[in-house]
């Protein structure tokens, strides 16, 4: 909230090295997995915004991103046209289908609402497998556009390699970081945070808790609805599977494991989840068993049972022990 | 002195039990009304009717005259009534200061849209809400006492605090009229005595206070008036010294069960 | 025409039943304990794996019955080990949401280690009728899903008197009603928690049993069962024994009628619909009374 000097310049040093990773580490094979951490981490931020800032637990959010893809993907394909406008087009309808899925919210909460959105995520991928004119069915549609070229100057991103798409998605996850940041820390970002921890309470301060549940439904819906688009530039192919309920509990477990409710939580989750599964992949091969997701279900219950607040409330209490025994120290007094 | 509130023939039924029936009060604007009764009478019932919580069954609010009957909350909140509850339901997550300044913002001007796109339009301020806003926030937590807790998170603040917590944030909603669901409960003999203060405080500020009590000592003391249910009916209303005497308000507390004042 | 319109009825019952048995151990479970177990379907799942071993070992009909035992037996134990280490230290200090993630984490953990350990072939539990077939008036289904029917309406009578005469049956009643006033009046709180838990991951148990005897058995099958018994507990009110009998019933039925005459592509979603309906116009479920604070 307060960012110090010290906090500033970390950012800064980060965002240089962020810039400059695809010089300095040019394997296209890690390129590949970046892209796929940035496309996550837009998805985590976005389901935290609905979750951990709203205490709204909708499970339907794989269907926001599966519509960002399909409708990018068809914008290309069908109508020939820029493929930034499929982008934009992904994210709209997305955020329209987030505010439908926000009505159920007004009534339901628990396990209500958590049944009530994979239904609707369910029933999208059902007519994804069924629309077959659309849709192509359990196809899925292949051989999707690159994203169109962009010319800076003399400088032409044709898209041809993982980094350009790197540099693309890594614009869009700043982007999203920072206007996620700025709703959750900001009077809205309050509203909403009261909203999650007493909604009478909310209601008896003048909060319209009924609107601000429906537009952080559609805010949310629209940023996963931006990384399905981006997805299906990327890796080209969609399919009903792109709205699975495990993309969903993916997402969930990459921000439990990070930490609910923060900002750090969901990017470090998501980071740290898609490259462990990459490394989980070459110990897979090794091993010739299939461990990834047996760990994702341990992991994620062991976060619950003990480290609630996930990654993030774990360096804090350590950073925070760390400061008390500094503390102790300058007083001079012989603790512990 | 006009009246600020009136209810008229006002009744909540809930299935077949008629929690509020037929009742009907004038609430002179900066007085300080108590409302009592035994337990189950409807009290809280009556003040989520006024605050908008639930919507009536039957009969008319008005709100300086304007009918607020069957409003939502937090449109209730924004005409200017402001409550607290029975149960605390404070911001547990949030800092003890966030917890006001949530109340803070003007709910009245500006919609979740908009909030959104300003905040992200505002560029890199500190925080929520702008300097102007925390401190006010910061004077409401010194006048209700808890003004170093400002930092904590809200669900560490010991019970007695939170009830005081809830006080600062519905006065940082500007209300014209304060709803207090028994903020005495659970306080001892010293904090009752603070608690008195701050609501004779808060009053002479011009705001009008509708006040459930069951701690007698503090309702004789700061109430300019008194009205009584039973089962939901009006059964006595005036200046606290007739009503405490009146047969009928005897009768109820102690013929039904004995509910000793504390 | 007229016998295919009894035919589906026939099946729906059929496969409703089936539902019924799952979602009974789940809305039993949210009844007592409130806590909504997203991975009750695994349960389901580990004791159709349980059946597919027994039978593999001891086949033909003492192999049915045998496995439907041992998969009570087997599943009992999973529910009151999940239920120990992981939902009852969470019971009093969080909230709905981690109980929900929770119980996904469980979802996923037993749905790989499924994968794990028996490969994501399907396997069939084998039909100790040998596919013999029966014929009532028209109708023909085979003689393994009357079996089913049979039996489930069976397990769901024999719980309906363990709940109503046993005296463990009533304490887990009672304390599904008023938590605090069962303790006030002596149950052992842990007891009962304990056994509700076995109870109702035996029930998935066996139902697992009777879904894979019908459809295939795989690690993944876990995830229809979880879904189709919240449909079922939300249609009949959560914590609503009867309404989960009757709900499955009739969740059964409407698949097996609108998949048939509406569309069959859609048939999944059809238990969705009617959620949506039932939650916005009677939340409590078709079976439920009002909630009383």
């Amino acid at each position: 909230m307060r960012t110090s000097m010290t906090q500033r310049l970390a950012a800064g040093a980060g965002i240089v090295v962020l810039l400059i990773l695809p010089q300095l580490v040019q394997e296209r094979y890690f390129l590949h997995i970046a892209v796929m951490a940035g496309i996550y981490t837009i998805l985590t931020l976005s389901w935290n915004l609905l979750a951990g800032y709203t205490g709204q637990l909708n499970l339907g959010h794989a269907a926001f991103f599966g519509i960002g893809a399909y409708t990018s993907a068809l914008v290309a394909m069908k109508l020939g046209i820029s493929s930034w406008f499929g982008l934009l087009a992904g994210g709209g309808l997305a955020a329209f289908f987030g505010f439908l899925l926000g009505f159920p919210s007004l009534r339901l909460s628990g396990p209500y609402l958590a049944i009530t959105t994979i239904g609707f995520a369910e029933i999208l991928r059902l007519v994804a497998i069924n629309w077959v004119d659309l849709t192509r069915g359990s196809l899925g549609l292949s051989g999707i556009p690159l994203l169109s070229p962009i010319r800076l100057g003399s400088w032409t991103m044709k898209f041809y390699y993982e980094r350009d798409y790197y540099y693309v998605v890594l614009a869009a996850v700043l982007l999203t970081y920072y206007c996620i940041r700025r709703f959750t820390h900001s009077e809205f970002g309050v509203s909403l945070q009261a909203l999650r921890d007493d909604e009478q309470g909310a209601q008896s301060i003048g909060i319209n808790t009924s609107r601000y549940k429906l537009t952080a439904f559609t805010l949310s819906a629209f940023f996963a609805g931006i990384a399905g688009a981006l997805f299906a530039h990327f890796a080209r192919l969609v399919s009903p599977d792109t709205m699975s309920l495990h993309v969903t509990f993916d997402t969930l477990t990459m921000t439990m494991i990070g930490g609910l409710g923060t900002i750090a939580g969901p990017i470090l989750g998501a980071v740290a989840l898609t490259f462990l599964s990459e490394w989980l992949r070459t110990l897979e091969d090794f091993l010739k068993m299939d461990i990834r997701l047996v760990l994702y279900g341990l992991l994620l219950i062991l976060t619950i049972l003990f480290m609630r607040g996930g990654l993030v409330g774990l360096f804090k209490g350590l950073a925070e022990r760390f400061r008390s025994l500094q503390r102790s120290r300058n007083i001079g007094v012989d603790h512990d | 002195m006009t009246d600020i509130l009136k209810t008229e023939h006002l009744s909540k039924k809930f299935g077949g039990l008629c929690a509020v029936d037929d009742v009907s009060f004038a609430l002179e604007e900066n007085l300080i009304m108590g409302l009592i009764g035994p337990n189950g009478a409807g009290k809280t019932t009556l003040i989520n009717l006024i605050s908008g919580a639930i919507a009536p069954s039957q009969g008319r609010i008005l709100f300086d005259g304007k009918e607020i009957s069957g409003l939502k909350s937090h449109t209730i909140n924004n005409m200017g009534i402001a409550r607290t509850f029975q149960v605390v339901r404070i911001f547990s997550k949030l800092t003890v200061i966030d917890n006001v300044m949530a109340a803070m913002v003007d709910r009245r001007q500006k919609g979740p849209w908009r909030l959104a796109f300003e905040s992200v339009t505002e560029g890199l301020t500190k925080g929520a809400g702008t300097s102007k806003d925390r401190d006010a926030a910061e004077k409401l937590l010194e006048f209700v006492g808890i003004a170093r807790y400002r930092d904590e998170l809200a669900e560490n603040l010991p019970y007695a605090l939170t009830k005081r917590l809830e006080i600062a944030r519905a006065l940082a909603t500007r209300p014209r009229l304060l709803l207090l669901d028994e903020p005495s409960s659970g306080l001892n003999p010293a904090e009752l005595v603070g608690q008195i203060a701050l609501i004779l405080e808060i009053n002479k500020q011009g705001i009008t206070i509708l006040i459930i009590e069951h701690v007698m000592k503090v309702i004789m003391d700061i109430s300019n008036r008194l009205i009584v249910l039973d089962y939901g009916k009006k059964i006595a209303e005036g200046d606290p010294q007739t009503v405490y005497t009146d047969p009928n308000v005897v009768q109820a507390y102690l013929g039904s069960e004995s509910h000793a004042a504390h | 025409m007229e016998s295919l319109f009894l035919q589906q009825t026939l099946n729906g019952l059929i496969i409703g039943s089936i539902y019924s048995l799952i979602a009974i151990g789940l809305t039993m479970i949210f009844g007592v304990m409130k806590i909504s177990n997203f991975a009750h379907g695994d349960y389901s799942m580990v004791g159709a794996y349980t059946a597919v071993f027994v039978m593999a070992w001891i086949p033909g009909w003492i192999g049915w019955v045998g496995s439907v035992i041992a998969a009570a037996a087997v599943v009992g134990i999973l529910g009151i080990v999940t239920e120990r280490i992981i939902f009852r230290p969470l019971i009093d200090r969080w909230t709905d949401i981690d109980m929900i993630m929770v119980s996904i984490g469980l979802f996923i953990l037993l749905e790989n280690l499924a994968q794990l350990f028996f490969g994501a072939t399907p396997r069939m539990i084998s039909d100790p009728f040998k596919s013999a077939t029966v014929n009532i008036g028209g109708i023909s289904t085979s003689m393994l899903r009357v079996l089913c029917l049979i039996f489930s309406c069976f397990a769901i009578g024999v719980l309906q008197v363990f709940l109503n005469r046993s005296k463990l049956g009533v304490a887990i009643r009672a304390t599904s009603q008023n938590r605090y006033a069962a303790q006030l009046m002596g149950i052992d709180i842990n007891l009962i928690y304990i056994l509700t838990f076995a109870v109702g991951a035996a029930l998935a148990g066996v139902g697992g049993v009777l879904y894979g005897t019908i459809f295939a058995v795989h690690p993944l099958m876990g995830a229809m069962p979880t879904l189709k018994a919240f449909v079922v507990t939300i249609l009949g009110g959560m914590g609503n024994l009867r309404g989960a009998i009757f709900g499955g019933f009739i969740l059964g039925i409407a698949e097996s009628l609108g998949g048939n005459y509406l569309s069959m592509e859609y048939q999944h979603a059809i238990g969705f619909c009617m959620i949506i309906l039932v939650l916005l116009l009677r939340p409590t479920g078709l079976f439920g009374t009002k909630e009383s604070r």
